[in-house]
């Protein structure tokens, strides 16, 4: 299959330290990239040039076939970004906010329509101020798809979200990526990451250490020999939380 | 539709759903609507009433009757119920008067003699030399009352004393079109409300927004800095109209503000004006990354305009080396302008030198502001 995403040898340096240092990947159509790492590894770094928020030293990003370097305003057009904390205007309600950035890539569109893909429907009429974290989360996400991108970049989507809310996401994200748009995501949870990515990049000081499938992944450090100090559970806590409390999405999550 | 043409609309489209929903935002914002549109009316009010008394004259006097005679009492009760002087009934003696002179609580003391309005013997009429006592300070008040009372008396000597008057002089008041204080006032005022809307309105949210990251969110988009920017003229002038809806109702039916000029003109140099204000809490608000970057400079920029371009007081008063210098600020020209158009009733024709340095600055400070706008 074409890759989507074509990041070579993609290098970014703030004062005396090299952020990025000349990383290479790249994403399919209708995929699910996942990129970790501890922080200060460099992870939103990437993501931001590839946005087109910063600057790229040297190295080159193509999207969909046009290079984010010599042409960011076409890049926009092809990309939707969900922000690590999303905020919006106050006294804006939520159609409106739909509305706002249908606008800015200079659409018209059914706000009802995107506001019922993430559940929304019945706040439409709220103000942003008064949803919850999860909300503000979904609202953002379909905010980023109105003008129906091909890539999608998250930064940490499921910080601070209760597990109800977190499993929720990771359901909308997937049906993102089952419309054929490729997803591309940092995260610090190696359970989302396991769940969700199709593949995963491991980044450490600007570098990426590691590609693969999760599963490979696993398997390449079983196949070094690698044992756990402890029995594997059955079920871990989250399970226990789930089970108890159930998978349904909480009022105001 | 060629493409091109297109695009351009697509781009308008953009400005016009952000000024829609940017201005119902602010209607919801029961905060900013108080500061936009009933702060400026609140100063309006305090000032107007300043003000209203128009161009009466009055002095704060001290009456100290020494005499007992009709004429004196007749005289001190002339005095009361005169709207030039003011006097202060509890002073009684002229140590009191000293002393509220020295405080400048009152202009001058006027003294009436044991003797004053006495009739001297050989004379059928009554006579008298009042004394008017005033500190260094008040030569001015002094002397202007000596010749209000000199004037007085002249009148009360010509029916005592039948005589002829060769040489008089009356005064005639021109009404016509003059300026009276609050005509000055009232242009300061629109520009004290430019600066709060122009300046402080972007200065106060551009900032929050950065810190918010919804700036950085909306840079992600294809939205230009222009569309950003035409979008918040657009709906700052929407703004602004009502605002100065306000004033000028208020000031014309409450404070009987006389407009001569022409409203089209009027309106479209306030909206020169307003842009042209605004350019500078883009620039500001655009370049400051928080709050902390903005709030000097935007007092450097802020108070100089605000206390040297005709705000608070007229630029007349000033002393000439510093009106040299404030008449090239951008706001003095607008606030000349709205005062020449409103109140003296000159035409675009006559202001060129108020319109062209006002666009020059519009031009200046849009550069700028293009130049420093950050996103985040």
């Amino acid at each position: 299959m074409k890759n989507m995403v074509e990041v070579k040898d993609l290098k970014k340096r703030y004062g005396d330290k090299q952020a990025v240092n000349g990383i290479s990947f790249s994403v399919k159509k209708g995929e699910i990239f996942g990129i970790l790492g501890p922080n200060g590894a460099g992870k939103t770094t990437t993501l931001e040039m590839m946005e087109t928020l910063r600057e790229i030293d040297s190295g080159s990003v193509i999207i969909d076939g046009v290079d984010v370097k010599k042409d960011p305003q076409a890049i926009k057009y092809l990309i939707g970004v969900q922000p690590q904390s999303p905020a919006f205007q106050d006294k804006t309600r939520l159609t409106e906010v739909v509305e706002m950035f249908a606008a800015a890539y200079g659409e018209k569109v059914d706000a009802m329509e995107f506001l019922r893909d993430v559940g929304l429907e019945e706040k439409a009429k709220a103000y942003v101020e008064n949803l919850s974290g999860g909300q503000k989360q979904r609202l953002s996400i379909t905010t980023a798809l109105v003008h129906g991108p091909k890539v999608f970049f998250l930064d940490e989507p499921t910080t601070g979200l209760d597990p109800q809310a977190r499993r929720n996401l990771w359901e909308l994200i997937e049906k993102v990526r089952d419309r054929g748009i490729s997803v591309i995501m940092t995260t610090h949870y190696m359970d989302e990451a396991e769940i969700l990515c199709d593949r995963i990049a491991v980044m450490d000081n600007g570098e990426i250490i590691a590609l693969d499938t999760p599963r490979n992944l696993v398997k390449q450090l079983l196949a070094r020999g690698f044992k756990k100090s402890q029995e594997v559970q059955q079920a871990n806590l989250e399970d226990v939380f789930i089970d108890l409390t159930g998978k349904a999405l909480r009022e105001g999550a | 539709m060629e493409p091109r043409k297109q695009t351009l609309r697509k781009a308008l489209f953009t400005v016009a759903v952000f000024v829609r929903i940017n201005t119902k935002r602010f209607f919801r914002d029961k905060t900013a609507l108080f500061f936009t549109i009933i702060f400026p009316l609140i100063f309006l009010f305090v000032f107007g009433s300043l003000n209203s008394g128009g161009g009466d004259v009055s002095f704060n006097v001290a009456v100290i009757n020494q005499s007992d005679s009709k004429f004196a009492q007749d005289f001190v009760k002339q005095s009361e119920d005169s709207k030039v002087l003011k006097v202060n009934k509890d002073i009684t003696s002229l140590d009191e008067a000293k002393e509220k002179m020295s405080r400048s609580e009152i202009d001058a003391a006027i003294i009436l003699p044991e003797t004053f309005g006495d009739v001297k013997q050989d004379q059928t009429f009554p006579s008298g030399e009042a004394e008017i006592v005033y500190t260094q300070n008040n030569q001015a008040s002094a002397s202007a009352l000596t010749s209000i009372l000199d004037a007085q008396f002249k009148a009360v000597n010509g029916e005592l004393v039948t005589t002829v008057t060769p040489f008089t002089v009356t005064g005639t008041q021109l009404n016509e079109n003059s300026l009276s204080a609050f005509d000055y006032t009232f242009a300061g005022l629109l520009g004290f409300s430019l600066i709060g809307m122009g300046i402080f309105g972007p200065l106060n949210v551009f900032p929050e927004l950065k810190k918010m990251g919804i700036l950085r969110r909306l840079s992600t988009t294809p939205l230009r800095v222009w569309q950003y920017f035409l979008s918040t003229m657009i709906g700052q002038a929407a703004i602004g109209v009502i605002s100065f809806a306000a004033l000028f109702l208020v000031a014309i039916f409450v404070f009987h503000l006389e407009i001569v000029g022409n409203w089209f003109e009027l309106i479209l140099f306030l909206l020169l004006g307003m842009f042209t204000i605004l350019g500078i809490g883009l620039a500001l608000g655009g370049w400051a990354k928080n709050e902390r970057q903005a709030a000097p400079l935007s007092n450097i920029i802020v108070f100089p305009m605000m206390f040297l371009s005709g705000t608070f007081f007229p630029r007349f008063l000033m002393p000439e080396w510093l009106q040299n210098v404030s008449a090239f600020l951008p706001l003095t020209p607008i606030i000349d302008g709205v005062r020449l158009i409103a109140t003296e009733g000159k035409h675009f024709i006559d202001i060129l030198p108020q319109i062209g340095l006002t666009g020059a600055w519009l031009v200046v400070i849009y550069i700028i502001a293009f130049r420093v706008f950050r996103w985040e």
